[in-house]
């Protein structure tokens, strides 16, 4: 049941004439407000399951948890990808207790059900007691999400069987998915490991944070050092603070409708695909400059140097972020409470890398990325020290108006890298959700 | 060919890098390591610590000596936020066992508790340790470190900004 219009209308607010976006604080403490989310954000959502590249042979599994359900992700054993609840459909058990493998069956076990890869229930482990085609209807195979749709093998489910198309849920994000994927004339693939861990904010913190470009001084200007001391001496040394010192004057933050946006920016760290820097090593040079070369035959220079050059940070709302920087994540953030939440991240690379190449991109990953990174711990410190402080202070709203456009759809909005107006996509989209004006349906 | 360490003498110096670790002298810490060391910590998801590489699997951490100093400086600076105000920490090192020769050092495992501090809440980071230390004129320096925590993730522990 969506907020009605009064409680809603108090959450977020924008005024054009005062140039003011604002979000109450409630929205990110409230008991209420998570479970309204419970129900309409994480019901009415498509919700990034994995990757199709996770599951490399029949009978690959993963199980994990995605909006409070835990799910079995599987290629069966027709190569076709499918995600059922993680429950034996006699007592309840949970079958699959491991974090990832490949079985060809699932034997329950409590009672001994046996659930073969396409989820059919192939035996009740019972010679009596049971009427013979008590499983005609299929009501005892493992039960699939409602729907599981993917785009460029990243897999979304959809708890409600009435949502709109995952392709068009995405509307101007599969250019932002396509400008990663077109990388490779290969596939991109999830590459081996992942982060776990939990911060103790609310999700949308971590979405707002991920493609945020106005905190990049304040919050890493300690990976800033790091990078400058790294290049001191060779001819990469200025830079840092060349790139810093325009940082605002080239690239953008674009809303792409339906409360996704992305921060295309310019930072001075290389990129696999595709920036050589001289603290890469001369020996990946000729590699990335053949990348580079490719895609500029395959896509002219003008989408060849997006691709190539620009970092990139996208939310697809509500809770995935893909950052296409110094290396390339893919990371889940996982809602479990008002204030807290459990995220999982993903290394994503070209299958067709060079191993040096891709040593490269996993060194670029740790030495940023994650939680024990230079860059990530501090941003999450940041999550941390607003939650906190926004539940034990009286202050109502939280002010995310910089860059605010006079009028428009504010989901499809432009500006600089240090504006908040990806923020106000979000929010916007997630405040029509709520009232139950988007009903992301048919 | 220098001598192996005796379980004293590697002890000694592992008490010692913790002492430094617990008194926050990161720098001093540094030098501990040689100009081709690697401090790694596996991925508590990986399905094989010790025998992972971090040139094709995610770690946590993977360190050779230019990022073991630049997170050494880096935890010293109030801007490195994660760790403003310093965390607390207390390293335990136990069950120190000589393995033998590697890479013209001393190989050696040892077993780790790393409680840390941060506000009100304690946690804590357990797992075995991999090293090689050598002889470097009079003095022991570490050349490889590898630990291998006995997590599954990181969920109780948040982030790992601390030095293991």
């Amino acid at each position: 049941m969506p907020l009605d219009n009064s409680q809603q209308a108090a959450l977020v607010q924008a005024n054009a004439e005062k140039g003011s976006f604002r979000v109450s604080r409630t929205a990110y403490k409230s008991k209420e407000v998570f479970e309204q989310e419970k129900k309409l954000i994480f019901e009415k959502c498509w919700l990034y399951l994995g990757h199709g590249t996770e599951l490399k042979k029949k009978g690959d599994f993963a199980s994990r948890r995605v909006g409070g359900r835990d799910i079995i992700f599987i290629r069966d054993r027709n190569d076709q990808v499918a995600a059922f609840y993680n429950t034996c459909t006699h007592r309840g058990a949970k079958i699959c207790r491991e974090h990832n493998g490949n079985a060809r069956t699932f034997a329950c076990p409590y009672h001994g059900w046996v659930f073969n890869s396409e989820g059919k229930l192939v035996s009740q482990n019972a010679n009596s007691g049971y009427v013979e085609n008590l499983n005609e209807d299929g009501h005892l195979d493992l039960v699939p999400v409602p729907r599981l749709e993917n785009y460029r093998d990243f897999y979304f489910l959809n708890y409600n069987p009435k949502a709109i198309s995952l392709h068009d849920y995405l509307a101007g994000a599969r250019d932002a998915i396509d400008a990663i994927c077109d990388q490779t004339e290969d596939k991109q693939i999830i590459l081996p490991g992942e982060h776990s861990y939990s911060v103790r904010a609310n999700y949308k913190f971590m979405a707002e944070n991920s493609y945020d470009g106005y905190h990049l001084l304040p919050v890493h200007a300690s990976f800033f050092d790091h990078l400058r001391d790294q290049y001191a001496g060779t001819a990469a040394s200025h830079v840092v603070d060349e790139t810093i010192a325009s940082y605002n004057s080239r690239g953008a933050v674009r809303g792409l409708g339906m409360g996704h946006a992305i921060l295309d920016s310019y930072v001075p760290t290389g990129r696999p695909v595709a920036q050589w820097l001289p603290s890469m090593g001369a020996a990946l040079k000729p590699e990335i400059e053949a990348k580079y070369a490719r895609l500029v035959e395959r896509f002219g220079k003008e989408r060849a140097d997006y691709i190539a050059e620009t970092q990139k940070n996208l939310v697809i709302f509500p809770n995935l972020v893909i950052n296409d920087i110094l290396s390339t994540t893919v990371r889940y953030v996982e809602p479990e409470g008002p204030d807290m939440m459990r995220v999982t991240a993903w290394a994503l690379g070209p299958r067709d890398e060079s191993p040096e190449l891709r040593a490269m991109r996993l060194d670029n990953f740790v030495s940023f990325l994650g939680p024990a990174g230079f860059g990530s711990p501090d941003d999450i410190e940041m999550l941390e020290i607003c939650q906190t402080a926004l539940e034990h202070t009286p202050i109502e709203w939280n002010e995310i108006s910089k860059g605010m456009a006079p009028g428009g759809d504010r989901r499809t909005i432009t500006g600089a890298p240090d504006d908040e107006i990806q923020m106000q996509a979000y929010w916007t989209q997630w405040d029509m959700i709520m009232r139950g004006i988007e009903t992301l349906e048919a | 060919m220098p001598s192996l360490l005796t379980r004293t003498e590697a002890e000694d110096f592992l008490f010692h890098e913790a002492e430094l670790l617990d008194d926050w002298l990161m720098p001093e810490w540094a030098a501990l390591y040689t100009e081709d060391a690697l401090y790694e910590v596996t991925s508590p998801a990986s399905p094989d610590p010790k025998a992972s590489d971090a040139k094709d699997s995610l770690f946590l951490i993977s360190d050779r000596i230019d990022r073991i100093r630049g997170r050494a400086s880096r935890l010293m600076k109030k801007s490195a936020h994660a760790e403003f105000p310093r965390s607390k920490t207390r390293h335990l090192v136990t069950n120190v066992r000589i393995v033998g020769e590697e890479d013209g050092g001393t190989r050696l495992r040892a077993n780790i508790a790393v409680y840390r501090t941060k506000e009100d809440t304690s946690t804590v980071f357990m797992g075995e340790a991999w090293y090689t230390i050598v002889r470097e004129g009079d003095a022991l320096k570490i050349r490889r470190k590898r630990i291998i925590l006995d997590l599954n993730s990181l969920y109780n522990q948040g982030r790992l900004t601390i030095i293991l």
